[in-house]
């Protein structure tokens, strides 16, 4: 894919989380992302499968923006687990906020296990067609 | 071996040596008919004295497009997931597409006491969970001592 921009790595099973935050560094996920951006906005979709509403914390912060969930699924008391690949229960990940985005409309949605977070950009960043006056 | 990584802490190191490993051994005894690691959706499996639980991590989906079958022993789920790209943008950028895309088909291969009349199934969250129950004789009897 030669229109892909390298700005967010992923470190599969491991997270990309705030130095020092050593706990939930060694327990979290990094959910898989799909990032589009046209010249309006930037649409972040995650998939976060297990996560109800009330568990998600999206946040803006010192210019990065925090994806952090927990997953509740409901299982029997007595269950003994016996082969996983999702070994949670958190999810975690963040991403660097160019100045250019406008982090006070960011627009999140949660639906069937996948976020979607619309950030648009600031009127004075989008770009603009300069009319050329013919004399 | 990581000149790359030299100089990060120690527990760091700890935690990519204990990830080579896992990777390697896999943790838990798997199943010979099991796929690699990384497969879309994730599951994740456990049994209780009356059933054995199936969790399935497989966001965004329509439940009703969603295929569980069990046959000879074997639970299949299939479906299909969609590209969110929106189309038709000539300026679009793309930065990131790590989200799984296509049709996926996982098999687990129940063990012998499941019994296949006594499944239920729901969608909820991005998770589908399925329970199967066991046969009345596997599951676990007090013995008396006389």
């Amino acid at each position: 894919m030669s229109d892909t921009t390298q700005i967010a790595e992923r470190n599969q099973g491991a997270a990309t989380q705030r130095p020092g935050d050593r706990a939930a560094r060694q327990t979290s996920i990094s959910p898989a992302v799909d990032i589009f951006e046209d010249s309006q906005r930037i649409v972040l979709w995650a998939d976060l499968p297990g996560v109800r509403k009330d568990q998600l914390d999206v946040r803006v912060q010192d210019g990065y923006l925090y994806i952090e969930a927990e997953i509740t699924v409901p299982t029997p008391a007595s269950l003994r687990l016996q082969y996983s690949e999702i070994r949670g229960p958190y999810y975690a990940r963040a991403f660097s906020l160019s100045s250019d985005f406008d982090a006070s409309k960011i627009d999140a949605n949660l639906q069937d296990g996948i976020l979607k977070l619309t950030i648009p950009r600031r009127v004075e960043a989008q770009p603009r067609r300069i009319e050329i006056k013919v004399a | 071996m990581s000149d790359l990584y030299f100089g990060a802490d120690l527990f760091s190191e700890f935690e990519r040596l204990q990830k080579q490993m896992t990777g390697l051994l896999g943790g838990f005894p798997s199943s010979i008919r099991s796929g690699r690691l990384g497969a879309f959706p994730q599951v994740n499996v456990g049994s209780t004295d009356e059933s054995i639980e199936i969790i399935v991590f497989a966001p965004g989906i329509n439940p009703a497009e969603l295929d569980v079958t069990i046959d000879k022993g074997l639970l299949s789920i299939s479906g299909e997931r969609k590209s969110l790209r929106p189309d038709g943008q000539g300026d679009l950028r793309t930065y990131a597409q790590e989200r799984f895309v296509g049709s996926f088909k996982r098999t687990i291969e129940l063990p012998q006491n499941a019994d296949p009349d006594k499944v239920q199934a729901r969608y909820v969250d991005g998770c589908l969970s399925i329970s199967v129950g066991k046969h009345e004789s596997s599951k676990p009897r007090a013995i008396t001592v006389q």
